[in-house]
């Protein structure tokens, strides 16, 4: 009933960024136009970088999946780009520049991806480089992030990272990219650049320069590798003189470079006697809020002198108590918790014996996104305490005003909104994997379910709400090994094809088989990590360098010794059932796995639609298929709704005159999946349900059937009287 | 607009919306009018359904006479300085306007007033739907002007996508310093479905400028078509009061197309019954309304004779056809899906036989683990005839089982009904309101039956025989039929009854 090619044959899902390719290949003196993450893009190709790499996540996936499309030019400039499986690989691609003058970069989000390179990050950083090293960090913090709460800030400490936060506008972004490279270069040391989400979507535009070339790269390889150097390698006791080399002479360096290049910037502003420093990234917030206050214009102009502080580690102390000293007052505006800045600032006016009074988190919220109304909040609060010559009633008034208004709005609107948590896709093929669950917990009762990172953890919020923990990607399995042995029922672990390839073959798998743990696993194989927005990957049919498929997740499982192993395609729920069932209760020992299969429907949609046009306009017949609700039939009790939880499946008022409840129906975005029907049917629901397949361009055998099975259901419908009336 | 001021707008939108597509048309149309312009966005993830929020600040002074100076502008909207908020539905407005971003100062609202109901809305098992009379009320009082009307419908209606609508409302609104052409510009420069996009652009617009107005889509309810009932009809408007008549009516006409006249007659003489108890205790027709309403709707309960009903009426053709949006000439097959337990076959047995195999089936285990699945096409003569057949089996309805089974019970009910009229009308109000659980298929069916069952034995009977005061069942049955509809496992019903046992006790014990 829906036809898809078997995993091995799901095609490229073909999202096309030509647009963006043509802005990588602009020259010296033309104007690109375009988002943050594109600009950066463009920054590493005009900076000369021999290889990029990376793993996706928002907000930084777009980086690579640009890189993805332009092989062409990245073959011409002899650019290599690999396609990491995880961020510790995506750091130890860095370990190029350890040994040989290249330039690199890698990108992921941070902080988990940080997290999981921190192991090749700290033997990266250790021997340091001779080749310029970039890691452009998506800083997922504050409104709309996917994940915990923490700063990229404290790799970059403990490392001895240089960290970069620049202004978010494309100049200085693109500035800093190229700046980065120089810095890790001249002072040996690997470069992080963290952007914010806001930041990475910034429109706007800068002047480009023209690409080049790597003097070293694929078009022009090295007879030889470099003679070995015990210096360069993070053992002991290479890394005593490392850890020196660290702190004596790269960190000295990079103070001079920073200063040198004039990287952090020194607005000038008449009260000499207060001061601000801020973290580059959230300059334009602060900007605002300055002018906000009376103390700004909208072109940045400021009357409170402000350093802006496009590199955040290290900090370079002549420059701070320079700035300092002399002031009454001075305030740090940093994002998050811990306090890095302001303490490392405090320390230096303490042992310089500076007695300027340091604001902070004092007046600021120590946790938290820096929102306009925050920040606004924060100067309100400084200047309050520090400058009572500054008149403050007027924007003091039009915050309480607006926090009034608020207040009011939330009054008369008087209940809280319904909200819109993110949810399965319409026709998604994990969607009826959970619906298996919960019918499956109808009979054996609740279930321990660990979760993973991936679309399928959305299964914890409404309508599924299954799942107990997140433990971190391909970590769902792993996370489940000590649960298990305390747990009458076995448990479930949830994990996608991207979280099975990123981590948790090894992580999970593998320490379950070496431990003999008797738990269940369900494999999501969509055939791509969807919800970084359909990147390839292992298991992906069609390899983006030779079209060959690579690994198989089944074989890979039978090789690791996993005994019992079913593939069962999705959307058939009686069967996703049938084998849960079975996983839950066969008296085999040992790790069970379930691979779940079925194609990621945002990839087939942007696949099959094209085609379909195509077919249409040929003359083709074409059936299209798509599901419905008796409205006369359906009583509005929506435990469909419950089970499934598709965007298509909703409610509308009931059309009976005797009824309140509203009813369900499917609405126009309907793809066909049938999941509806199915669980109906696994569910033993309610006969509201109907498929319907719309024949277009039909044969003339289809009219010819139409119009004799028309004449004879007519009839009987005519002879049908409205009511049977004796 | 102060030149040195940029003009702020703020969109709310869902995945899918087109949202980024929207703020790019925004930011080319600024370059196409010379302006500097900044556009940022919180997208989510790449999944549907999440709210996604973007935000753009134009500068309304030309790029030309800025000379060296650049704007710094912002990648937040701030309290009270947001001048447009463009909302995709009518919800998501509401959700800018709770966080306090739309103010009666500064804030043009233009949002589709159309619904897209949110995941705890739908999964409800009564009605979850937020009620926006109050957030409309929020939209006046909050915002300076409001442009709000059903764009989902302009953009079907214009063949193009709701974003291009709410471009041309913004265009309209006369609030950005961006020129109509230059807009236009933006989506020929886009290049994608150039045509339609105009022309969901060139709508918006004049519906913002109130150059049209927008037809609306009335809902309407169905009605039951039955002839040859006038008579009956007549004597309801005789014998019962005006404020039931056209629930009344409607009972008649739906039950006679359901059964027959007989059966319909028989719904008038249970009224008649409700109708003097209420008269009786000095009521003014809202129970026998109430009561009327629950029982034409338990009288036409589903058994496979009424979905086949339903499944074969040539209007449903009709309405498959429309919503599926088949077009003329285009063939339509048509899959119902079934799966028939042995209670649904034994419902339309004999009631001696019936309950003979329905005591088997439990006995043995079979019940509720029995089922035959069967998709049957009714757009083919044979899958037609099947449920035609059925449907025709309406003369042996009255002699199944679960005909005999749901008489009982609505008796049952009837003269609770009639009974609690004589102590207290709220409390009969609240029983008749009870048959609102009962409704659905197999366990959903069940399930609601068992709920009435628990209510009836923990509050409705001890309140009937007088050992609860009728202000405290009242409230009682009030509180256990929300937290009966609250989830399906029973929890929250559960709970409640026991709260209510023990305020039952603690009564006597606080009069002690």
């Amino acid at each position: 009933m829906f036809d898809q090619p078997p995993a091995a044959a799901r095609t490229n899902p073909e999202r096309s960024f030509a647009e963006e390719v043509r802005s990588l290949r602009l020259g010296a003196g033309e104007v690109f136009r375009g988002e943050g993450v594109l600009a950066v893009t463009k920054a590493l190709l005009q900076s000369g970088v021999a290889y990029v790499g990376g793993y996706q996540g928002a907000p930084m996936s777009h980086l690579v999946d640009v890189l993805v499309e332009s092989q062409d030019l990245l073959d011409e400039l002899g650019v290599h780009l690999e396609t990491c499986t995880n961020e510790a690989a995506a750091a130890a691609l860095l370990g190029a520049s350890i040994n040989y003058p290249i330039r690199g970069c890698v990108t992921w989000k941070s902080i988990v991806g940080t997290n999981v390179a921190a192991d090749a990050l700290s033997n990266l950083a250790s021997p340091g480089v001779i080749g310029g090293a970039l890691i452009v960090v998506g800083e997922d913090y504050g409104e709309g992030a996917s994940i915990i709460q923490e700063r990229a800030h404290a790799y970059a400490l403990k490392s001895s990272v240089w960290l970069m936060d620049p202004r978010p506008n494309l100049p200085t972004i693109v500035h800093c990219v190229e700046k980065a490279f120089e810095l890790s270069e001249a002072t040996n040391t690997p470069v992080m650049m963290e952007l914010r989400i806001r930041a990475c979507h910034v429109s706007g535009s800068f002047v480009a320069k023209d690409n080049v070339a790597p003097a070293i790269s694929r078009n022009a390889r090295l007879a030889e590798p470099v003679p070995q150097d015990y210096g360069r390698i993070s053992h002991p006791p290479s890394t005593y003189i490392q850890e020196k080399l660290k702190v004596d002479v790269r960190q000295p360096a990079a103070q001079r470079f920073i200063v040198e290049q004039g990287l952090n910037e020194l607005l000038p502003g008449e009260r000499e006697d207060l001061g601000i420093i801020v973290q580059g990234g959230i300059a334009n917030v602060l900007l605002r809020g300055l002018d906000r206050l009376g103390l700004g214009d909208a072109f940045g102009a400021v009357q409170v002198p402000t350093l802006v502080l496009n590199v955040t580690h290290p900090l370079v102390p002549d420059q701070i108590t320079d700035f300092c000293a002399g002031k009454r007052a001075v305030l740090v505006v940093e994002e998050g918790a811990p306090d890095y800045l302001e303490q490392a600032i405090g320390a230096l006016l303490r042992k310089k014996d500076i007695g300027t009074r340091l604001h902070g988190k004092d007046v600021l919220p120590m946790a938290g996104e820096y929102t306009a109304e925050v920040v606004t909040e924060g100067l309100l609060k400084f200047f309050a305490q520090t400058a009572n010559d500054i008149d403050l009633s007027r924007p003091m008034q039009a915050l309480e005003q607006a926090r009034a208004g608020r207040a009011e709005a939330q009054r008369l609107i008087g209940a809280p909104l319904p909200l819109r948590p993110p949810g399965f896709c319409t026709g998604c093929p994990e969607r009826p994997v959970f619906s298996a669950i919960k019918l499956l917990e109808r009979e054996v009762g609740k279930v321990h379910i660990s979760s993973d990172i991936g679309c399928h953890s959305f299964a914890t919020l409404a309508p599924f709400n299954l799942g107990n923990s997140i433990l971190g990607y391909g970590m769902s399995l792993a996370a489940a090994a000590a649960v298990a042995p305390v747990m009458q029922k076995r448990t479930i672990s949830v994990m996608g094809d991207g979280g099975f390839w990123h981590n948790g073959l090894l992580s999970g798998v593998s320490s379950a088989m070496f431990n003999r743990g008797d738990r269940v696993l369900v494999v999501m194989q969509n055939g791509y990590t969807s919800a970084t927005g359909a990147q390839f990957l292992p298991s992906s049919a069609g390899n983006r360098r030779d079209g060959n498929n690579t690994s198989d997740i089944a074989v890979t499982l039978r090789a690791m010794g996993v005994r019992w192993l079913r593939t069962i395609r999705t959307y058939n729920v009686s069967t996703m059932l049938g084998t849960l069932r079975e996983a839950m209760t066969t008296k085999e020992p040992g790790l069970k796995v379930i691979v779940a299969d079925g194609e990621c429907q945002l990839a087939r949609q942007r696949r099959i639609r094209p085609l379909l046009a195509a077919a249409l306009k040929r003359g083709e017949r074409v059936v299209r298929t798509r599901y419905g609700v008796d409205d006369a039939v359906c009583t509005g009790d929506h435990s469909c709704i419950r089970l499934s939880g598709c965007p298509s499946l909703t409610i509308k008022a009931s059309p009976d005159p005797l009824r309140d409840d509203p009813v369900a129906q499917v609405v126009n975005s309907c793809v066909g999946c049938g999941l509806c029907g199915e669980v109906a049917d696994a569910a033993v629901l309610c006969p509201s349900f109907y498929k319907a397949e719309i024949v277009q361009n039909p044969t003339w055998w289809d009219r010819l059937m139409t119009r004799l099975r028309s004449a004879v259901i007519g009839r009987l419908q005519g002879r049908e009287p409205a009511a049977d009336v004796r | 607009m102060t030149p040195d001021r940029p003009v702020t707008i703020l969109i709310a939108a869902l995945g899918g919306d087109g949202g980024g597509v929207l703020c790019d048309w925004i930011v080319e149309a600024a370059h196409h009018a010379g302006l500097p312009a900044q556009a940022t966005q919180i997208p989510g993830v790449a999944q549907r359904t999440g709210a996604t929020t973007y935000y753009v600040e134009v500068l309304p002074t030309a790029r030309a006479r800025l000379g060296e100076r650049a704007p710094v502008l912002a990648l937040n909207p701030a309290m009270g300085e947001v001048d447009v908020l463009l909302a995709s539905e009518l919800v998501e407005a509401g959700r800018m306007i709770f966080n306090g971003w739309v103010t009666p100062d500064r804030t043009t609202l233009i949002s589709s007033s159309h619904r897209v109901f949110a995941i705890g809305e739908r999964v409800a098992m009564g009605d979850g739907r937020f009620d926006v009379g109050r957030l409309l009320r929020a939209v006046k009082e909050r915002s300076k002007a409001q442009i709000l009307f059903d764009m989902d419908q302009a953009a079907e209606e214009a063949g193009s996508v709701l974003n291009a609508v709410l471009l041309g409302a913004l265009a309209g609104c006369g609030r950005v310093p961006i020129p109509d052409q230059a807009f236009e510009a933006a989506i020929r420069a886009a290049g994608k479905s150039v045509d339609a996009n105009l022309a969901g652009f060139a709508f918006g617009r004049a519906h913002a400028r109130g150059e049209l107005e927008q037809a609306v889509r009335a809902h309407q309810k169905r009605q039951a078509q039955a002839r040859g009932v006038e008579d009956l009809i007549g004597r309801a408007r005789q014998a019962l009061p005006l404020a039931a008549h056209d629930i009344v009516e409607e009972g008649v006409r739906r039950l006679a197309d359901y059964q027959d006249r007989a059966y319909a007659a028989r719904y008038l003489d249970r009224l008649d019954a409700v109708w003097s108890a209420e008269n009786k205790a000095g009521g003014d027709g809202a129970l026998l309304r109430e009561t009327a309403r629950h029982l034409a709707v338990r009288m036409s309960f589903e058994d496979v004779i009424r979905v086949a009903q339903v499944k074969v009426s040539a209007e449903r053709f009709a309405r498959v056809h429309a919503e599926v949006r088949a077009k003329a000439g285009e063939p339509l097959v048509i899959t119902e899906h079934f799966k028939p337990g042995i209670e649904e076959i034994c419902a339309v047995l004999p009631p001696a036989l019936a309950r003979r195999i329905m005591a088997w089936a439990e006995r043995s285990g079979r019940l509720g683990k029995w089922y035959w699945s069967m998709h049957v096409r009714t757009s083919t003569v044979s899958g037609f005839l099947r449920l035609w057949l059925l449907s025709k089996l309406r003369w042996w309805r009255p002699r199944t089982w679960r005909f005999a089974e749901e008489q009982a019970q609505i008796e049952r009910w009837l003269q609770q009904i009639r009974h609690a009229a004589a102590l207290s009308l709220p409390l009969a109000r609240e029983i008749a309101e009870c048959a609102r659980l009962i409704k659905g298929y197999g366990d959903t069916h069940k399930r609601g039956s068992h709920n009435f069952a628990r209510i009836e034995a923990a509050v409705i009977a001890p309140a009937l025989a007088g050992t609860m005061a009728a202000p405290l069942a009242v409230d009682a049955i009030a509180s256990a039929r929300v937290a009966a509809l609250a989830d399906p496992e029973g929890e929250s019903l559960a709970r409640t009854l026991a709260e209510i046992a023990q305020r039952t006790q603690e009564v006597p014990r606080a009069a002690e």
